[in-house]
């Protein structure tokens, strides 16, 4: 077969969220990749900075479906900083406990994506039915199964009764047993093992160079662990073991991330366990001081930062959300350099990529409320002239690849 | 007036196998499904999705060739029947039957794999380019083993003629317990026949969208789903009458009930299959097929001539 | 808090022009103001021989007549350094800093796109985060700019009427 190039991407089903990857490949294997992020830019920090500082702890939670939690607990940490707000114990365990439980759902989520993408569907179906009851769990504790609202400046908005901490026990019980199944089957399986180890290599020079975070970062060996090294919340109190792998590939990725479900479980408990009474807020004032601070979390997919400066009114000057997928996509084109196109998605849903997170700024259209109706065909010629800008000529190529077969 | 019957006859059979290829996509679907802590479909479910599709409009894309691609589908539909002509089911006798029809049942059998391939190529997409090839890189895999795993049995039986086969092996059934490698391999190469995990990288979703059929839609792609439907209970059937042939003379209503019993549990153990593994790569499903299960087809061969030397 | 002092230091003992300018917000968090003349060569000292491996982000703010940048550095037990240089908007130019980091070329993007900066030395590549048909000079992070200066300049509706 002759080269050839094809858009995975922007819509592709593969990708759960629009980016565009044009590959190259020859045969099976490619070799060249093209990143064309910014699909999804919703003008989130420009927005922030025409809101009050209330309101934007619930815009920059939906900044990302997965990890709202994080987005917003970074946030409010930042501009607790600058108001020198010390908000109670009680409030700063129920947010480590969202957080780890937001991690576990996260982390299910990605086995159950990762066992679709190199299509083993059963393994979805088990872990997202896990996953359920983690979400199920959300909704008894917050209202919400996404989105939970829990963040507000100067603590959190609902306490916890004890039956309603039995219950979340309850729930990790049986995740604990059904990940440890997990844990087998991602380590033994032999068509998951042939499917995953060698592919999306990544060395430790090249993952330190790229600045690769998070579970991605951990599996090349590097030791990075915001909840360790940075201590926030309540982790300063917790024992939990920073979870590293030297495959340098897709497996170590997914070793990674199932041992740190047990990492996970161990702290839920604890945090249940060590959780001290109190009120779980404090009075925050309407306007925060001039300041700035910068504030980092570790959220399941990474490292998570916010740099947020006030001005001393009530609306922020400057608010800076960078996500964990930002900081390694730079990597996947490394990765998949001499991979096959078969091992393409997976490659990519490895650093568990969550493209609303990375674009999160602009892309104000028609603000000023102009009604336009684009028709289908000048929407389908839009598209074929966009590829052709991108190189990707479908009739043409295929006729050239037709005659050339012949 | 009898020719008018043979159609009459031969209209029946397809519906028949048309019914039956469903009912098997029915029951494969929901052991998949409750396999997977799902609940499944209901019954009727590969019935509406074949009506739904027959009412929808054909879309033809410009660049393809419009007689290969609609030409296609139906070439695949009309090769696995006339397949299915050549099988025994309740009895040993098939409708048509000659020496020789073992090896026309997989040449026909390999027919549709053409067509997929010739579709896809002819639909000039990139995704069903990629998809073509992949399926005829497949082919050249599991065909052999496939072929071989058939011709094990054939050489223990002497006869060609899958009529004669099942004669000889329900007479002596302690024979058919030696083809047992045969059947696991074969069992394995309809799996890569029928692209199912994990040998679908022919649809691989998440990597080439639909694959071949990526730009089949409407009675087209309803005939090529007919077909794969189709193919898997002439392949089931194929390795019931060569490795299962048990309880043949016992009347035509016992002989069916016990044929579908048979191929329910040829169906149960590829959605087994289907369930535990992932989808491999190309070049490691092709690896698998060569340095596993053709050296495990030539043992079987190996075991049928050391038989037939002994028995001699 | 022994250890941001000594980075302080450091700093201020090789820096002579960085004697007031640093300040140790609380643990593990230092900013510094580093005249854009000597930025890259703190920068790089930092960098290469301060142990600051890891790039978080650059952030990039428009600070009235000036552009504002602050580049997160972190070290592995969690210290930030975050350096903070200035250009007149006027002539927004900044070097990159690709060569040390090849994994921030997607924050001085951002930079390029949002604010209007201009990055010498930075690899070819695609824009990001903006459409391709996004109209030139409208930087969207400065604080003079609102969503109504798109109106009419919209490039895409131009493209689908002439298509």
């Amino acid at each position: 077969m002759a080269k050839v190039t094809i858009p995975i991407g922007p819509q592709h089903p593969a990708l759960k969220e629009p980016e565009s990857f044009i590959v190259t490949l020859n045969g099976e294997k490619i070799t060249n990749l093209d990143m064309r992020l910014g699909y999804n830019h919703r003008g989130i920090e420009k927005a922030c900075e025409a809101r009050t500082y209330v309101q934007d702890v619930y815009l920059i939670e939906r900044v990302c479906g997965i990890c709202s939690h994080s987005h917003s607990t970074c946030f409010v940490q930042a501009v607790e900083e600058i108001a020198g707000l010390q908000i109670p114990s009680r409030a700063t365990y129920i947010r480590t406990l969202i957080a780890e439980l937001e991690r576990i759902h996260s982390h299910l989520l990605w086995l159950g994506v990762a066992g679709h993408e190199i299509g083993f569907d059963t393994l979805l179906m088990y872990t997202w039915r896990d996953r359920e009851a983690v979400m199920d769990t959300f909704a008894a504790l917050t209202g919400n199964r996404v989105n939970y609202g829990m963040n507000t400046i100067g603590g959190v908005r609902r306490d916890f009764t004890k039956e309603q901490l039995a219950d979340v026990l309850k729930v990790i019980d049986i995740c604990e047993e059904r990940t440890k199944y997990y844990i087998e089957v991602c380590t033994q399986e032999p068509t998951v093992i042939n499917r995953l180890s060698g592919v999306g290599y990544l060395s430790h020079e090249d993952a330190m160079r790229l600045g690769t975070i998070g579970p991605t970062g951990r599996a090349s060996a590097v030791d990075k662990d915001v909840r360790r090294d940075d201590p926030y919340l309540a982790y300063k109190d917790l024992s939990f073991n920073v979870i590293t792998d030297t495959h340098n590939d897709v497996f170590g990725r997914a070793v990674v991330r199932v041992l740190e479900l047990m990492e996970c479980y161990k702290m839920v408990r604890e945090i249940i366990a060590r959780m001290p009474d109190g009120p779980v807020t404090v009075k925050a004032p309407r306007k925060i001081p001039a300041g700035e601070a910068f504030s980092r979390y570790e959220a399941p997919r990474g490292e998570d930062t916010h740099f947020v400066k006030a001005n001393g009114t009530d609306k922020p000057e400057r608010v800076r959300v960078r996500a964990p997928t930002m900081a390694n996509l730079q990597s996947v084109a490394k990765m998949l350099e001499d991979n096959n196109l078969a091992d393409l998605p997976i490659a990519i849903a490895a650093i568990d990529p969550c493209f609303s997170c990375t674009d999160r700024m602009i892309g104000v259209k028609n603000a000023g409320g102009i009604k336009d109706t684009v028709r289908w065909d000048d929407l389908r010629n839009y598209s074929i002239k966009w590829y052709r800008q991108q190189g990707i000529d479908f009739t043409g190529l295929n006729k050239k690849m037709a005659n050339r077969q012949e | 007036m009898s020719a008018l019957l043979l159609i009459l006859f031969l209209i029946l059979e397809f519906l028949f196998l048309g019914f039956l290829g469903m009912a098997v996509e029915f029951i494969d679907r929901k052991l998949y499904a409750r396999m997977q802590n799902r609940i499944g479909p209901p019954w009727f479910q590969p019935f509406a999705d074949f009506v739904k599709l027959v009412a929808k409009e054909d879309i033809i894309p410009e660049e393809a060739n419009p007689m290969m691609f609609k030409l296609m589908p139906v070439l695949a539909l009309t090769a696995v029947f006339t397949a299915f002509l050549h099988i025994p089911l309740w009895d040993s006798t098939p409708l048509i039957s000659f020496n020789g029809s073992v090896i026309v049942i997989v040449y026909l059998l390999t027919i549709p794999t053409l067509t997929f391939f010739l579709g896809g190529w002819h639909s000039t997409s990139l995704f069903s380019m990629i998809g073509a090839v992949r399926t005829l890189t497949q082919l050249f895999a599991y065909e052999v083993p496939l072929l071989l795993s058939v011709l094990a049995p054939a050489i223990l039986a002497h006869t060609w003629s899958i009529e004669e086969m099942s004669e000889f092996y329900s007479k002596n059934p302690l024979f058919a317990l030696t083809n047992a490698i045969g059947s696991i391999v074969a069992m394995i190469a309809l799996q890569g026949k029928l692209e199912r995990v994990p040998f679908d990288m022919p649809e691989a979703e998440t990597e080439i969208v639909g694959g071949t059929f990526t730009e089949y839609s409407g009675r087209l792609l309803a005939m090529f789903r007919l077909a794969i439907d189709m193919e898997t209970v002439v392949g089931a059937s194929l390795i019931v009458a060569v490795f299962l042939p048990f309880g043949l003379h016992s009347g035509p209503l016992i002989g069916f009930v016990l044929y579908l019993a048979k191929i329910l549990l040829v169906i149960l153990l590829l959605a087994l299959l289907r369930t535990v593994t992932a989808r491999l790569r190309i070049e490691q499903m092709v690896v698998f097929c060569w340095k596993y299960l053709a050296p495990a087809a030539l043992v079987q061969i190996i075991i049928s001539l050391t038989l037939n030397w002994i028995i001699k | 808090m022994a250890n941001e002092e000594a980075i302080k230091s450091e700093l201020t003992g090789k820096f002579v022009f960085l004697a007031d300018k640093i300040v140790i917000k609380r643990e593990r968090r230092i900013f510094a103001d580093v005249p854009q003349a000597h930025f890259r060569e703190v920068f790089e000292h930092a960098a290469k021989k301060m142990d600051f491996v890891h790039l978080c982000i650059i952030t990039g703010l428009d600070d009235g007549d000036n552009l504002l940048f602050i580049y997160h550095l972190s070290k592995m037990d969690g210290t930030t350094l975050n350096l903070k240089t200035t250009v007149p908007k006027s002539n927004p130019v900044i070097k990159t800093i690709t060569d040390i980091f090849p994994g921030g070329v997607i924050y001085e993007r951002e930079l390029i796109d949002l604010l209007g900066a201009k990055v010498e030395g930075i690899p070819p590549g695609k824009r990001y985060p903006l459409p391709d048909n996004w109209p030139a000079n409208q930087y969207p992070l400065r604080k003079d700019w609102n969503p109504s200066m798109l109106e009419g300049k919209d490039g895409r509706k131009e493209e689908v009427k002439n298509g």
